[in-house]
């Protein structure tokens, strides 16, 4: 009698285990779905509303697609929607401050990865991790106290007026500095990854240590090289709130000369909300469509690009 | 020859490096310098306790006797005391750089104390006694003719003048404007560990449990490569777009428990999506640090699966799981642009979970953007932001290298 009730006491709790594990197992795997789905309802849901405006049954009066998106005039007043100029505007900005932004960052990712010594590299590497934990919100308040100082100053110096220096100079400017630390670090990895043979050799077969960073070690790392600038190229165009302290509003457009008032993707969702329905709301999801779709292709002709050079080597 | 070139090009090439470190060390240092010279004057400790808005208040309070009251000997130099009303006064000047007079010592038998309210309404007669800090607007005094002047900074008086007016001109107060001092960030505070709290709670058991069921349960299964892929995905999403999607995604689920409109909670919903990618990815990468032959002990020794996980691995995981919290922490107080459509832009000076507010990094986006941007204010919230930040960074280093032993 003892030995069966010990007995059935195992069987009990062996199941009792089981389901536990089946309990959990199930936990873990409905927040696994949970977390990975996030991205298709953020995707699916900016969709719907944001193509809202386009759709026959529109309550505040159909737009029309075409000119939603080749439109050089965005006027919230006048309800005159078209973001074709902002369009080109974010990716004058974004490109122009990758332009800036991406031989400091290679250069500086050389020098902390080979060329510094130790506790040099190690103070750089600090300095690096520093400025990209600095808050987007905080390089904005430095943006505009600073960064549109002295673009006014500097256009002083051509007898050009700006709005407070409020201009798409000050906008490459502020987020070349953003983007820095994300294309640097990527880069110092990439570049840490190359093989010691590598080197070896070339150094072997008489090249300078200058020679030999600058040709073999940058060479072989510009596959991840190119993942940071991709990196950074999409911090840029999705960079908001410093953006648009700095950007000025512009109502038409683009915008090619570097001291006039710009306005991006981004500047345009976040700022001037007043009312929560209504096309002026709606738009804001369309434009957000607008900003995915750019970055997506934006990485995908960079990826194009890259694989483009690597074949070449 | 060519040796020289060489050299002389090879010097260049290093040049370049040197200067582009160069610059990079220069912009945060700019950065630094701007935000501690702009902001460093406003930082204080009453700053963090102080509300945002000021509050005007329309009081009056009883004659005072014939009392003289005597100057305390800890007030320093460059107060005024008044004797016949028994509180002292300092010239100050505030951030958008008026000059005020402020109330800095209060007799504890000052008639202040027994102030009532003046202004018609609800509140018409209640108590409110005139506390040390608020600063003084308007004192109408009745002199020894029954006349009414005025006294204060809305004459252009400054603390000297003042007090001079109340002790020899006048023979009662007959009423008395006053100001809280506002432009603090005690509400931005509590919202912004609202939002941590919050925030971390709904990101922190989905974000581990998600790790696990990637790490312990399907680590060799097709779909793991999929899900992985769409949660990194999200680390590539511009937080505006967070922003948009939990004004249209999370808003319906906040209404339901009864926020209108903006709230810190659907702020703290919205944050708790972005952590995701950051609490999932480094609760994984430590438990990949638990050697196998932990697990196969407690499943030898006949415990079951979950088990396993909840008492030997999870414990062991525990340094990775803290720096992706630290990591979080530090991108929620960064975070602006998720954040001022999900919680709003009008600084509360008593946030709710379920009212609007704002965090420190929405509150810099709140001063900068009236018709003058507030530099000061704005400038003070960074020095705080950066200095958060910077010992978030400081721990996650420490915890890396703690993260590092070998089993």
């Amino acid at each position: 009698m003892n030995h069966e009730r010990t007995g059935f006491k195992h069987t009990h709790n062996y199941r009792n285990k089981l389901r536990q594990d089946a309990f959990f197992k199930l936990l873990f795997q409905a927040s696994a779905i949970l977390s990975s789905s996030m991205i298709v309802i953020i995707i699916g849901f900016i969709l719907v509303k944001g193509l809202q405006p386009f759709m026959a049954a529109y309550q505040y009066g159909t737009r029309d697609f075409f000119s939603f998106l080749v439109g050089t005039v965005y006027r919230q007043d006048s309800g005159i929607y078209g973001v074709g100029f902002i369009v080109i505007n974010t990716l004058i900005s974004g490109f122009g401050a990758l332009l800036i932004a991406f031989p400091l960052s290679v250069l500086t990712a050389l020098f902390i990865a080979k060329i510094a010594p130790k506790s040099v590299a190690s103070a750089m590497q600090t300095v690096v991790e520093l400025l990209a934990s600095i808050p987007s919100v905080v390089y904005g308040v430095f943006a505009a106290g600073s960064i549109t100082v002295m673009v006014k100053n500097l256009a002083a110096l051509f007898a050009i007026k700006t709005a407070g220096g409020s201009s798409l100079l000050a906008v490459m400017l502020l987020l070349a500095i953003m983007i820095f630390p994300t294309i640097t670090s990527i880069a110092i990895t990439a570049i840490q990854a190359v093989p010691e043979d590598l080197e070896q050799a070339s150094l072997a077969l008489g090249a300078t240590r200058t020679q030999t960073n600058f040709k073999i070690v940058l060479s072989s790392a510009k596959s991840g090289i190119f993942a940071g600038a991709i990196l950074g190229l999409g911090r840029a165009f999705g960079e908001a709130t410093a953006v648009s302290m700095v950007a000025g509003n512009k109502l038409f457009g683009p915008t090619f000369n570097p001291f006039d008032i710009t306005r991006t993707l981004t500047s345009t969702i976040l700022t001037g909300l007043k009312e929560t329905t209504g096309v002026d709301y709606d738009i804001r999801f369309s434009a957000g469509i607008v900003l995915m779709v750019v970055i997506l292709i934006s990485n995908l002709s960079i990826n194009f690009i890259k694989n483009r050079i690597g074949s070449d080597a | 020859m060519k040796n020289n070139r060489r050299l002389l090009k090879d010097r260049l090439l290093n040049g370049l490096t040197y200067l582009s470190s160069a610059i990079s060390v220069l912009v945060l240092t700019l950065v630094f310098i701007f935000v501690f010279s702009k902001g460093a004057s406003t930082l204080n400790l009453k700053w963090f306790t102080n509300d945002y808005w000021s509050v005007n208040m329309y009081l009056s309070f009883p004659a005072s006797g014939s009392e003289v009251y005597t100057i305390p000997k800890t007030l320093p130099a460059q107060s005024q005391f008044s004797t016949r009303y028994g509180f002292a006064v300092e010239d100050y000047v505030d951030e958008s750089n008026q000059k005020m007079i402020r109330i800095v010592y209060i007799d504890p038998k000052s008639p202040l104390l027994e102030s009532t309210v003046l202004t018609p309404g609800e509140t018409f007669g209640d108590v409110q006694p005139i506390k040390v800090n608020m600063t003084v607007q308007k004192f109408s005094v009745v002199d020894a003719q029954g006349e009414i002047h005025s006294a204060g900074a809305i004459v252009k008086q400054d603390a000297a003048q003042f007090i001079e007016t109340l002790d020899k001109e006048s023979v009662s107060v007959s009423s008395v404007y006053v100001q809280t001092i506002g432009g603090g960030i005690r509400g931005s505070l509590i919202a912004t560990l609202y939002l941590i709290l919050v925030s971390l709670l709904i990101a922190i058991p989905i974000g581990i449990m998600s790790a696990i069921y990637l790490n312990e349960y399907a680590q060799f299964s097709k779909l793991t490569p999929w899900i992985r892929s769409s949660i990194e995905l999200l680390t590539g999403v511009p937080s505006i777009i967070f922003g948009l999607m939990g004004m249209l995604v999370l808003y319906p689920i906040t209404a339901m428990v009864g926020a209108s409109g903006t709230s810190v909670l659907l702020g703290a919903m919205t944050l708790s999506i972005v952590l995701l990618p950051t609490i999932i990815r480094s609760t994984e990468e430590s438990l990949k640090t638990v050697p196998d032959h932990f697990r196969s002990a407690s499943l030898s020794l006949g415990a079951n699966r979950s088990q396993t996980i909840f008492k030997i691995v999870l414990p062991s995981a525990i340094p990775g799981i803290l720096t992706g919290v630290l990591l979080s922490i530090g991108r929620i107080i960064g975070e602006s642009a998720a954040l001022i459509y999900t919680m709003g832009t009008f600084v509360n000076d008593d946030p709710k979970l379920l009212s609007g507010g704002t965090s420190l990094a929405v509150q810099i986006w709140s001063v900068m953007g009236g018709e003058v941007p507030n530099f000061q204010l704005a400038s003070a919230i960074s020095i705080i932001i950066l200095a958060i930040v910077l010992i978030l960074n400081v721990s996650v280093k420490f915890l890396a290298n703690k993260l590092r032993k070998t089993w």
